[in-house]
């Protein structure tokens, strides 16, 4: 099969040609990612496939299907459906404070059944794709800067402020940063992303003065600081640091982890899970880790580069824009250099929802990649 | 259009290709991805930096913080010192201790756990109130004792269930043990609980050992005088801990072992202590022995006393009222704090003032059981007759000795008094000494300034030891031992070594600054006293020719005015009798050993206390390898002097002579 399959229309349909287009290489990659948190999972629940190992894999096999399926879907469905699921992720969004669940006086997730829905999840991939679409019918001088970028500032703002509102500090943050990299994708004006950056700076001081909840600020202060307080706020920064410290070159051997073996490490499972990772297998073992990371973060962005489509590139690029930033958070995190926000590290830590965004991306980048050469209207008449 | 035509059939119409987007939109998302994904490799490669900067550069500072996070190291208590007597008779020992701690800590509901505990210990509700009060005092995890000297089969029956009782720990201890119980319990002391006052923030109290559940400090006499030598060095047990501070695992190889306690020997000797006790029953008194060889306590006894073991189990209200309340006052060492007028034995120091400054010992004075001067009348027990100066010693004529004591005057005599010890404090180690008084002019003048002049009237009560003489008990064995000694200056010691360094010898002081003649005589009267004097009879100890020499003294214990005769003696209510003292040492021509002894409001020294200086010199003279070598091997009878008595006739063996035979059994 060539590559020239994919250009011929209804050669290109085949479901066969489609799975062949599949990037296998990233597909690995991914897994080995997921398969080494796994590893991390049995190691730190005492060499045992529960509670972690066992439904971290499972979980993963089932997202991995998942993937597969969203991967062979036509971007012109892609498409189709980037409103609407960006207008059912607000939906949920406004349904959370009304009908929500939560815990710690933070509303976050609806129950839908025994499924925990989390809103803020599904809007990663909908602001994406939401933006993807509107780009993809605006002209490269409107999406320099004109009238037309308040829809994409209301597309962004509108769940970034539901979220914040949660409070899901970290969250909204990070819908924020995707959005912004998708609209700078797009083409917005370097004068406008210079302004906004001086902009952000500049509300910096005020909204940590004003607008953070207490133990948001604490977090900052204790950032600042680890070891004011080391038993206190500090310490999870402070266990994190010797967790990875003391892991030196090669680390402490597998299962020999003290840090996190004796739970001096908090959220080891999940947040922490790199710094259990670290403290195991050590410099060499992070390194090959975070180069498993930058192999999916590059693969992904060379799928965005090789869509032909404007509305492929900016929904390729806009999900790596989460994965990377979510790795680069967590990653900041865990070595103290960013306040604790309770980011995962995607794929090794444990838990489904982040999991579950990052496949389902992934099988958006993937779609974009088998339908690299597909059309897509310009979509005037539709909506714009 | 198209999307509602998807939603509808999910059929896809042909698109066209417009290649011709390859355009500006393009070119501006390609060269912005490159920046943007140059800046997420470049964040990925800060991870890096950080990383390596934690793990290869840092990692040693942070592996030292991991393995104090993983490790902590437990206190382990080192065994106390020893404390044994010149034999080396464990006089203070240490045995193992089932003990129960309770811990507080997150998610312990203590009171459920002392409810759980009282199914296997016995634990009244008081008592588990008390404790609960303890334990919410304590810090978090800072273990509390809540009960000790468990039995076997209760130790064992919580070890089991240890796992179902977070914060509850059984282990085995030490605790303090005085084999002896009273005897030695003024000179020793006991152990207790250490209480906030003893905790500083320096110094050798600043041990963090202190905190040990259980840990004891020394309370009185050697056990306190020593206790940081007694103490030791704690040890320290390796223990892997969780971030809950819970013990995971040990780890014997890195353990620190505890340094035990410096033993310290004494110079008592426990036969003759115990001898001591039992003699003196419920008698309120002491005694104390020196070798006056070589200024050794053998015997440093306060009667009547009391078991340290409660102490260091801790008395109860009740316990400690009748102990405090008890009006021999079971508490005070009186050995070095009952400081009393030391009565005739005081005698000895005027007779030996008035033969340095030139006293005529042949002088005569007459007794008539009362004498005038400075216009009162004194007294004597009775009428003496004429005496000379070693019959006014023998018999104890007061009306003698008022007036040896206005030929020589007050300053001579205390000058004397002080040669021998009397009024002085002495290093043996322990605290607690009161040093009493000798008066003398000088004295008059410093304390009395609206009266400093002394009286002539005042000086005949000094001259029979009454009046401001106090002296207690420790002080007149110095002096007898001095005496009997004859040359050296004896200091007392208690404590022999500590921890196997020697304390200095008593013996190694100077010399007394008398004649040996002058002191020779005293001791002649001192042996006149107990063969034909006072004190008649008490010189046979049963012991064939090794006889005893003392001096007895009776002082008035309330109510006393110079020269009066009054209530006293061994009438009347308790309370109101007279103290009686005995010095006494043995043998007469070789001493040995020296002793005082004090019996409070016991009467008549020579009858009360004399018995019990012969009794306890008599222990201590069939200790001595020596003098039992010439009993159970005599010298052969000397030819010369052929004894007229019918070989028929034996005399019926009496009990003194039946000792010895038996001392001699049991050694042969």
């Amino acid at each position: 099969m060539t590559v020239s399959a994919l250009t011929r229309p209804g050669e290109r349909d085949r479901l066969i040609v489609k799975l062949g287009e599949i990037d296998w290489i990233f597909c690995l990659t991914v897994s080995l990612i997921a398969g080494a948190g796994a590893v991390m999972q049995f190691s730190i629940a005492g060499s045992s496939w529960m509670p972690w190992a066992a439904p971290h894999l499972a979980r993963y096999a089932v997202f991995f299907a998942i993937m597969i399926v969203l991967s062979v879907i036509d971007l012109r469905v892609w498409f189709a459906l980037a409103y609407p699921i960006y207008g059912a992720a607000f939906l949920l969004l406004l349904a959370v404070p009304i009908v929500g669940h939560g815990a710690l006086g933070a509303k976050r997730w609806l129950m839908a059944g025994p499924i925990q829905v989390q809103p803020s999840e599904i809007m990663k991939i909908g602001l994406v794709l939401a933006l993807a679409r509107f780009y993809h019918g605006l002209s490269g001088k409107s999406a320099q800067f004109s009238w037309w970028l308040l829809v994409p500032a209301l597309l962004i703002m509108a769940p970034v402020a539901l979220v914040a509102k949660q409070p899901d500090l970290g969250t909204a943050i990070l819908i924020l940063a995707t959005g912004a990299i998708v609209v700078i994708l797009a083409g917005l004006s370097w004068r406008v992303i210079l302004a906004g950056l001086l902009g952000v700076v500049a509300l910096v001081p005020p909204v940590v003065m004003f607008a953070l909840h207490g133990y948001q600020k604490a977090r900052l202060t204790t950032f600042m600081n680890p070891e004011a307080d080391p038993s206190g706020a500090g310490y999870h920064i402070l266990q994190s640091q010797i967790a990875l410290g003391s892991g030196g070159l090669l680390g402490k051997g597998y299962g020999l982890g003290s840090q996190s073996q004796l739970n001096f490490l908090p959220e080891k499972q999940t947040d922490f899970i790199f710094a259990t990772l670290a403290e195991e297998f050590g410099f060499v073992g992070c390194v090959s880790i975070l180069l498993l990371y930058a192999a999916v973060i590059f693969m992904a962005l060379r799928t965005a580069y090789l869509s032909h489509s404007h509305f492929g590139r900016l929904a390729a690029a806009g999900v790596t824009a989460t994965f990377t930033l979510y790795v680069l958070i967590n990653g900041s995190m865990v070595m103290g250099l960013a306040p604790v926000v309770g980011v995962p590290m995607p794929l090794l830590s444990y838990g489904g929802t982040v999991m579950l965004t990052v496949m389902c991306g992934f099988g958006l980048v993937m779609a974009v990649r088998v339908h690299r050469y597909s059309e897509v209207t310009s979509g005037k008449g539709s909506l714009l | 259009m198209l999307g509602i035509g998807l939603l509808g059939g999910w059929r896809v119409a042909e698109p066209h290709i417009f290649f011709a987007e390859v355009n500006e939109r393009q070119g501006v998302f390609h060269r912005r991805a490159f920046v943007l994904g140059g800046f997420a490799g470049l964040g990925l490669v800060a991870l890096g930096a950080q990383l390596a900067h934690l793990q290869l550069i840092e990692s040693e500072r942070y592996t030292k913080l991991s393995a104090s996070n993983q490790f902590n190291f437990r206190l382990t208590p080192p065994p106390r010192g020893l404390i044994v007597d010149r034999n080396g008779v464990v006089l203070a020992s240490n045995r193992p201790n089932f003990r129960l701690m309770v811990a507080k800590d997150k998610g312990i509901d203590p009171k459920q756990t002392l409810k759980t505990l009282a199914e296997f210990v016995p634990m009244d509700d008081t008592r588990q109130s008390r404790l609960l009060r303890e334990i919410s005092n304590a810090p978090r995890k800072s273990p509390v004792q809540v009960m000790e000297d468990m039995s076997w089969e209760q130790f064992s029956a919580i070890n089991i269930r240890a796992p179902e009782l977070p914060g509850v720990t059984a282990d085995m201890g030490e605790v303090r043990v005085y084999p002896y119980g009273g005897a030695f319990a003024h000179v020793i002391g006991y152990v207790a609980k250490v209480t906030k006052e003893d905790i500083s923030d320096t110094g050798p109290n600043a041990d963090p050992i202190l905190l040990n559940p259980g840990f004891r400090i020394g309370r009185q006499g050697v056990e306190q005088a020593f206790d940081l030598d007694l103490r030791g060095k704690p040890g320290a047990q390796k223990v892997e801990v969780d971030a809950n501070g819970h013990e995971v695992a040990t780890d014997p190889a890195g353990d620190i072992k505890a340094i035990p306690g410096k033993e310290i020997v004494l110079t008592l000797d426990a036969d003759i202590q115990n001898r001591a006790m039992e003699v003196f029953g419920e008698q309120s008194g002491a005694a104390v022995m020196m070798d006056c060889r070589t200024g050794d306590i053998l015997c440093m006894y306060s009667g009547p006393s009391f078991d340290a073991n409660k102490f260091v189990r801790g008395l109860t209200a009740i316990e400690y009222k009748e102990l405090a309340q008890y009006d021999h006052k079971p508490l005070f060492n009186k050995a070095l704090t009952a400081n009393y007028p030391p009565g005739s034995t005081f005698k000895t120091m005027v007779a030996l003032a008035c033969l340095e400054n030139g006293y005529d010992p042949s002088t005569v004075h007459s007794c008539g059981k009362s004498w005038a001067w400075g216009g009162r009348v004194w007294h004597c027990d009775k009428a003496h007759g004429a005496l000379d100066l070693k019959g006014a010693i023998a018999q104890s004529c007061d009306i003698y000795f008022y007036q040896a004591a206005l030929t020589v005057g007050p300053d001579k005599i205390a000058a004397v008094a002080r040669q021998f010890g009397l009024g002085q404090e002495f290093d043996i180690g322990i605290p607690g000494q009161k040093k009493g008084l000798v008066p003398d002019t000088a004295y008059k003048r410093r304390a009395f300034p609206k009266d400093p002049v002394w009286h002539p009237g005042e000086t005949p009560s000094m001259g029979i030891g009454q009046g401001y003489t106090h002296l207690n008990p420790l002080q007149l064995c110095v002096q007898c031992s001095r005496l009997a000694n004859g040359r050296k200056a004896l200091h007392p010691r208690l404590v022999k070594s500590v921890g196997g360094v020697e304390r200095p010898a008593g013996a190694s002081f100077g010399d007394l600054p008398f004649d040996a003649k002058h002191i020779d005589f005293i001791r002649n009267a001192m042996a006149a006293v107990t063969v034909s004097g006072t004190a008649a009879g008490l010189s046979n100890m049963g012991l064939g020719d090794i006889k005893m020499a003392g001096k007895s003294g009776t002082a008035q214990a309330f109510n006393y005015t110079a020269g009066h005769g009054g209530a006293h003696g061994a009438q009347g209510e308790w309370k109101f009798r007279d103290h009686a003292w005995f010095i006494a040492f043995a043998p007469i021509d070789e001493p040995r050993y020296a002793v005082s002894v004090l019996v409070e409001h016991g009467g008549f020294g020579a009858s009360t206390s004399g018995p019990l200086a012969r009794e306890l010199l008599r222990v201590a003279l069939l200790k001595d390898p020596e003098i039992r070598a010439t009993i159970e091997h005599p010298l052969p009878i000397p030819e010369a002097p052929k004894v007229e008595s019918d070989p028929d006739v034996v005399d019926p063996p009496t009990p003194a002579a039946q000792a010895v035979q038996t001392a001699q059994q049991t050694t042969e």
